[in-house]
Parts: structure tokens; sequence; C-alpha cells
């Protein structure tokens, strides 16, 4: 099968060998290590990168066409995260606080799986829409703002029903209640003004007022050395996801199954909805990354503060160890096969090919 | 040279803790900390590697008795449960005790 080849060499890029590699370094117990001032520089980086791009083809294409794939892209996201919820609360009988989180991370979208599908879709020779770069900014804190405004509600809705049995005790609950009001107000300044956004908004304003013209003179560090970073980058991954193998069987079967079906379902609605949207091959297999990838380098920050009851070996874990690999390795190809299959089909009348396959 | 007895806090925690415990600080007017990054073992597993965001960090303040108390009641009864977490106070002393009031 075509797709099946498409995995096997996606397998032999630099990107994924790195990122085994890193794993198998963890498995050793080696002291390889990436110093830390540069992992925590190099997504700073990707995502500056992005946003420059994004903001110069932004200039070429104009606004209006980003409209309709950023709005729907926002009703997906949103929809998305609260399909996980009750697929974890109902069938994975997970409590109410590691729901939410769960599926805020896997609602999120992660920048480093955007990097990479990126450096994969160059890999293909096929390019993507540059908006791609402000949707990703702007989903980036929308699936936590939602987890965490309707935990904020199921709480005070816990302490409502506690207020009627114990009339006496209003006072101190009205407190509560306020309180967990202010800490939504500073959750929504804090998700907004987090790092990644500032760094990718940023960039993408400066990419879109310097141009073309503008980039060439920062176009080698921003454009040549981009693959080479993510390359560093994923030792650095690989090596963390590697150290949580082990913690894989405390994640259970129920998740694990979750974190591989859940991105793939996402991804391929993605992709078929971007491509009725008129996107071209690339930006539907990016659109479909975007909401099948999950968060977890924002989404432990955010949610310690925000949920600290959910655990965060169950959401890194799964987000890290078992979907960012997944989604790289596997996912990915599936989805462009995918994309070029409709996108290709889709002048020889798909309708037709289907009921001659049928007869 | 006298030295004037006082109480030094020590906690350990992950540093997503840091902000929760530096509100608390504020809450009860503790004026001044030290901080810094710090890794080891403990009920959670080897910590301080990886991710920015899993490592620990280690907060000192110096702090008068009364106060104490209220930081104390008020890290245990909101933090315990959710965060890697330690503390511990020792008996310190210290020479102006204006600074540390």
């Amino acid at each position: 099968m075509d797709f099946l080849e498409l995995i096997q060499s996606n397998l032999l890029t630099p990107i994924v060998l790195f990122f085994l590699f890193g794993i198998i370094t963890a498995r050793i117990k080696s002291d390889l290590k990436i110093p830390d001032a540069i992992s925590e520089f190099l997504p700073i980086y990707l995502l500056a990168a992005i946003g420059l791009h994004g903001g110069i083809e932004m200039r070429n294409t104009g606004f209006t066409a980003m409209l309709a794939p950023m709005l729907v892209a926002i009703a997906l996201s949103l929809l998305f995260t609260l399909n996980h919820y009750q697929i974890l609360r109902r069938l994975g009988k997970f409590n109410i606080f590691d729901s939410y989180a769960l599926a805020s991370t896997y609602g999120a979208v992660g920048a480093v799986t955007f990097s990479v599908g990126i450096s994969f879709l160059d890999n293909q020779g096929v390019s993507s829409e540059g908006y791609l770069a402000a949707i990703l900014a702007v989903l980036e804190p929308l699936a936590f703002i939602l987890a965490i405004f309707l935990t904020n509600m199921a709480v005070s809705k816990q302490l409502e029903e506690k207020k009627k049995s114990f009339g006496s005790m209003e006072s101190k609950i009205d407190i509560n209640s306020g309180e967990t009001r202010s800490n939504l107000k500073q959750v929504l300044h804090e998700s907004i003004t987090g790092k990644a956004i500032v760094i990718l908004l940023g960039s993408i304003v400066i990419g879109y007022i310097i141009g073309e013209n503008g980039f060439s003179s920062i176009s080698i560090v921003f454009d040549e050395l981009f693959t080479g970073a993510i390359v560093i980058f994923l030792i650095e991954m690989g090596i963390i996801a590697g150290q949580r193998l082990g913690d894989i069987r405390e994640v259970g079967l129920f998740l694990t199954s979750f974190a591989i079906i859940i991105p793939t379902f996402n991804g391929i609605i993605g992709v078929l909805v971007a491509t009725i949207l008129g996107l071209s091959v690339g930006g539907s297999v990016m659109f479909g990354l975007l909401l099948a990838s999950a968060s977890f380098i924002a989404a432990p920050a955010v949610l310690r503060h925000t949920i600290p009851q959910a655990k965060p070996s169950l959401y890194i874990t799964s987000a890290l160890g078992i979907t960012f690999p997944y989604n790289i390795i596997v996912l990915l190809p599936i989805m462009f096969t995918l994309s070029s299959f409709i996108h290709n089909s889709e002048s020889i009348n798909l309708f037709h090919h289907v009921t001659n396959f049928l007869t | 040279m006298k030295f004037y007895p006082t109480k030094l806090l020590t906690i350990t925690c992950e540093i997503l803790a840091k902000k929760n415990i530096l509100d608390i600080f504020t809450k009860y007017s503790v004026t001044g900390y030290t901080s810094y990054e710090v890794e080891g073992r403990g009920s959670r597993g080897l910590r301080g590697q990886g991710l920015e965001n899993e490592k620990n960090i280690k907060v000192e303040v110096v702090i008068s008795e009364e106060k104490l108390h209220d930081v104390v009641e008020e890290i245990a009864r909101t933090m315990f449960t959710d965060f890697a977490i330690m503390l511990y106070v020792s008996e310190i002393g210290i020479l102006r005790t204006e600074k540390f009031s």
C-alpha cells in the first residue's frame, strides 16, 4: 500500500530517527542530555520561525481567506474537547478533574507537533497556507479556557449543593466562589500572555510587516536552520519520552487507546473538513494535525495552576509518550495520503469512484 | 555578638507550586524569600529532570513564629494533597530582628 511506504520513508527521516535515538538513549540510561537553556530556547525559536512564515504569507493572501478556517477550527476544537470529556468521564470512569485536564490536553494544539508537520511537508515538497500559524495561536489557549471554565462551574455546583445541606456555612462558601471567579480571570490573562502565544503573535505581526524582502536578511536563521533545530529538540523530546515509557503501565489500557484513537479520529475529520473548506493538500494535513495534536509543553504549566487536582503523570505521559510519537510517525503519513487522495479524486468525481468500487 | 532566635521555613516543591506559595506569602505579608532550583528523589520518584515545568525548587524564608503557623497551615491545607511538596522548620539565630518582622 502507498501509505505504508510513506510511513517507511518517514521513519528514515532525520527527525524521526533522532527522536527514536533519544528514546534509546534514555532506555540505556545514558547521561546524554540537551542543556536546559537550549531545550527552553528551541520551542521559542520554532514558534518564531512558524510565526514569521505565517505573517509573510498572510501579507500575500490577506485576512479574508483565513476567516472561515479559523472559525471552523475554533468550533471543532471546542466540540472535540467536550467530546473527549464525555468519553473519558463516562467510558473511562476518570474523575472530573482528570477528565477535564485530559480533554483539554487533547483539545489543545501542540506547537512542536506543528513544527514537525511543516518540516514533513517540506520533505514531501508540499507547502501549506501561512494563516495556519494564526490558527495555531488562537487554538493554543482555547481548550484550556473551556476546560477550566467548566471545571470551575462543576466545582461551584458541588459547593452549591453542600451549601444547601449546611445552611449555616453560607458565608464561608461565598468567599470560596469569589476566589474561583478571580482565578478564572487570572487564568485568562495568563494563558493569553503566555510565552508561546506572545512569541507566535509577535512574529506573525513582524512577518506581516517585513514581508519577503525584510525576511531575506534573516532567512538563514529562520529558514535554513529550521529542520536542524527540530532535530536537536527531538533528541530532548525522545529522552523525556523514553524516561516516561515505564509510566505507560500506570496510564492504563483505556487511556493508551484513547491517546491513539482520538488523534486519528480528530485528524481525519480535520483533513476532510479542511478539504471541503478549500485548503490545499498540505494545508489540509496541517489543519488535521492541529486538531490531532495534544499539548505537552503548555498543558502542564496551565493545568497545574488551574486544575491542580488532576494527575500530571496522566496527561503528560499520554500526550508526550504515546500521542506525540504516534502523530509524527504514523498519523502524519496517513493524513498526507488521505489528503492527497481526496484532493486528486475531487476532479475525477469521488462518487463515481465509490460506486465503481462497489459494483 | 547576640543572635536573636527565630524560625527558618524551608519548602521543597515542584516548580509549578512556587506561585501558589508566593501568593500565600503575600497574603500573610511575608516580605522576603530565597528560592533556587534543586533535584532529588522522593515519594514521586526522581524529580528535577526533563521538562522545565517538572523541575523542583527550594524556597527558604526567615519568618516570625506567629506568621509561621498561619503560613504552614494554609500551605498544608491547600497544597499537600495535589502537589509534590515537603516542608520543615528549623531554629535559627539572626542579628537584625527588624529585617524579619
